[in-house]
């Protein structure tokens, strides 16, 4: 096997090959990447046996070939190089030889017959249909942030997928507080009855896709495909069920108030400088379009900051989790947040206002 | 006015009542505990055994090695209790302020009942011929200025000792004990001052409280500080803030089966979450202690968002730890479950948004807790707990 490759084109793919290999195993058959070089163009495969990722890069072929290299030296070499061509070289024993042309460096590293990586999942190739990346992204970053870190709830570790008619629903929880995202789709496909997609694949897709035009996706029983020009992305899906999130979006809410995102955003961060880590409870003291955040007195001190609102009603002082107000926060994307409630027990809807398609349940802290 | 505390402690407890019970075995090494040729550990032994280097919680093996001729017995929990309580009463007739700390020790407040009852020294005198007439018990008294001082004076003047250390003599009496004997300075502190070249009480006295705060943190430097200077660094206050309510069993034989393990586990989730309803205290944090067959131990915890409400939810967090902690090869002598940071204090709690599986066991096991309380001989338990005819897992 041997190929020349642009040394920049080469780097942000196994950038990515380097994300979605397992890093915390032992150096193993999976540390590596498999390199495929045939007909002028290099496919590369990385995967952790639970998320896979597939390329394919323009390459001069010399002599067609495959092997398997590990995917940390290699990430390492090609980033203390200058930008230009390089050349790869398998030898009969297995080394590969790395000379880049501008330098006059030289490496030769250690590689695993190909036939040792593991056989990747297969697809459908009719599965696939078309949705936007920019809608895709802004879902992933929606919601994401809400998922469960609890391993004894592993049905919450992974964001909650479906098609209904027209829409593509995410949605993501830690049990107390939920995100909600809803997108139209134009193509014309069976309904996908919920799946939960573990977060890994979502993060590497998130980090590494520009946002403009459409991607393919395709779901089966236990797979979720993501394509992206000549990206395939593959993880397998959380097996479980995922709690019936409709029935505790609350459907009545009496009030309401509105107040300025960003005046929020920062009042909160300031008051959580003194807030207790364990609960990380702030108080909202509501009234007549004033509102006063605070933190619990506690050994160190407290903080207090009022800020206007459009509110009319009774005076309410509901609890909450900080996080779970600020994290929201940083992702909507609105001059305005409105937000509803009933009473300080029940659950709290948070949303950008006039907005139907994203909204954040919250469930108020409260005293046993 | 000048505070006067006794700490009352009574002599190899265990071993004395067996003594009084049966005197023929006056004079006798008794050890009291696991029997020879069982798994188990001494749990307690007369003063003639320690003569030849018995202590507590030695391996049985090993003490039975050490004296053979000593007398073993099976530990009689009941009678001991019962014996504890008639000396926590006769305790209690000399002042309301009597603070029980353990089976058989006691803090007796003593503060202002001189012109009552006479000096503290006398008052002490009279304790102890009350014990040893009524129940045929020793029991050490130390007499200090504050609770820490006592608990050491009695430990210094053990067995049937009788010790007073006056207000303004508890620096004199601390420079006579080794650096090892101030309670609560634990192996790690210990190795930690003498690896600083700090080797005695009066030297580490010498230390501000600042610079020990940064050599041995600040609850430490606290309690450290305030010991060598004869105050009580709050060793036993009268309502503690938080504790740990923990149960662990041996196996009978070396075990590495994962589902006798759990199975251990699962028991103890009960009991821990029975005493905690008894107790009405609840915590977030699961310790698991696991003994391997060489003795080493090692301890994992972990915390989770909201306290633990039910034997399930514990029990499913203890496999989880269980399977992070243990390579399922090792085999293991002990299992412990325990929860730390327990309290009854009300605190913000974070509700659900859906209706949890979990609340249906709690609400069952505060079930089975109300009928086994109110109907005793009746024993409701889960199914995979019960006891088949000779079994041989656990006790």
């Amino acid at each position: 096997m041997i190929f020349n490759v642009d040394k920049d084109i080469l780097l942000k793919e196994m950038a990515i090959s380097h994300e979605t290999i397992s890093t915390k195993s032992t150096i193993s058959i999976l540390s590596n990447v498999l390199i495929i070089a045939e007909n002028d163009s290099l496919v590369i495969k990385a995967t952790d046996l639970k998320i896979s990722f597939s390329t394919k890069i323009p390459v001069t072929v010399k002599q067609p070939g495959s092997v398997a290299v590990f995917c940390d030296r290699l990430l390492d070499i090609l980033r203390s190089l200058p930008s230009g061509e390089i050349e790869f070289a398998l030898q009969e024993n297995l080394v590969l030889l790395i000379t880049p042309k501008s330098t006059r460096a030289h490496f030769e590293l250690k590689c695993i017959q190909a036939d040792k990586f593991p056989p990747q999942q297969e697809v459908d190739k009719a599965l696939f249909f078309e949705f936007s990346q920019k809608d895709f992204i802004e879902m992933i970053s929606k919601t994401i942030f809400a998922i469960s870190d609890d391993e004894t709830r592993f049905f919450l570790n992974g964001v909650y997928f479906e098609k209904n008619d027209s829409k593509l629903n995410m949605v993501a929880s830690d049990g107390r507080r939920l995100s909600f995202i809803s997108k139209d789709i134009k193509a014309d496909i069976d309904d996908i009855n919920g799946i939960i997609i573990p977060p890994k694949i979502l993060n590497i897709v998130k980090k590494n896709t520009p946002g403009e035009g459409n991607l393919s996706l395709a779901v089966t029983d236990k797979n979720i495909f993501v394509k992206i020009d000549n990206r395939l992305y593959t993880s397998n899906l959380i097996d479980g069920k995922f709690p019936n999130y409709k029935k505790i979006i609350p459907e009545q809410n009496e009030h309401f108030f509105l107040v300025k995102k960003q005046i929020l955003a920062e009042s909160l961060k300031r008051v959580s400088v003194l807030v207790e880590n364990k609960t990380r409870s702030v108080f909202f003291n509501i009234t007549e379009n004033l509102i006063s955040v605070s933190s619990e007195e506690s050994d160190i001190g407290m903080a207090r900051e009022e800020l206007e609102c459009e509110y009319s009603g009774p005076e309410y002082t509901l609890t909450f989790n900080y996080l779970y107000i600020l994290e929201p926060l940083n992702v909507i994307d609105d001059e305005y947040i409105r937000m509803d409630f009933n009473d300080p027990k029940k659950a709290v809807i948070m949303k950008a206002k006039g907005e139907q398609d994203y909204m954040n349940i919250v469930m108020p802290l409260q005293s046993e | 006015m000048k505070t006067v505390f006794f700490h009352a402690d009574l002599d190899a407890f265990f071993t004395s009542v067996e003594q009084a019970d049966n005197p023929a075995l006056k004079g006798i090494p008794t050890i009291v505990g696991a029997l020879p040729g069982q798994r188990g550990v001494v749990a307690a032994c007369s003063y003639e055994a320690r003569k030849f280097g018995i202590h507590s919680a030695m391996p049985i093996s090993q003490a039975f090695r050490k004296c053979p001729q000593a007398v073993y017995l099976p530990a009689r929990m009941d009678r001991y209790i019962e014996v504890s309580g008639m000396v926590m009463g006769i305790l209690q007739e000399f002042t309301p302020r009597m603070h029980q700390i353990s089976i058989d020790e006691a803090f007796l407040e003593m503060t202002g009942t001189e012109r009552l009852m006479g000096t503290p020294w006398t008052i002490a005198e009279t304790i102890k011929n009350a014990v040893q007439d009524k129940l045929g018990l020793c029991i050490t008294i130390g007499i200090a200025p504050n609770k820490y001082c006592a608990k050491l004076v009695s430990s210094y003047c053990k067995p049937d000792g009788l010790y007073e250390v006056l207000q303004g003599e508890e620096i004199g009496f601390l420079d006579s004990l080794a650096l090892k004997d101030l309670w609560g300075i634990g192996q790690k502190t210990l190795a930690r001052l003498n690896e600083l070249n700090i080797m005695s009480i009066p030297q580490l006295r010498e230390y501000s409280r600042e610079i020990l705060s940064a050599l041995l943190g600040r609850a430490c430097a606290e309690y450290i500080h305030a010991a060598v200077n004869g105050k009580d660094p709050g060793i036993y206050p009268e309502q503690p803030k938080h504790q740990s309510i923990s149960s662990e069993r041996t196996f009978s034989e070396d075990c590495r089966n994962a589902q006798d393990i759990k199975k251990m586990l699962l028991q103890l989730s009960h009991e821990i979450m029975f005493r905690c309803m008894k107790q009405k205290k609840k915590a977030a944090t699961i310790v698991l202690k696991l003994r391997y067959w060489d003795f080493s131990t090692v301890q994992t915890q972990h915390t989770v968002k909201n306290r633990i409400n039910s034997a399930e939810e514990l029990y499913r967090q203890a496999c989880l730890l269980l399977e992070k902690k243990w390579d399922k090869k090792t085999p293991l002598r002990l299992v412990g479950l325990g929860l730390a940071n327990v309290s009854t204090h009300e605190e913000l709690i974070q509700p659900e948004l859906f209706v949890q599986p979990d609340d249906k066991s709690t609400k069952l096991e505060k079930a089975v807790y109300t009928i086994r309380n109110k109907y005793a001989g009746v024993n409701i338990t889960k199914a995979r707990l019960m006891k088949k005819k000779n079994s041989k897992n656990g006790t």
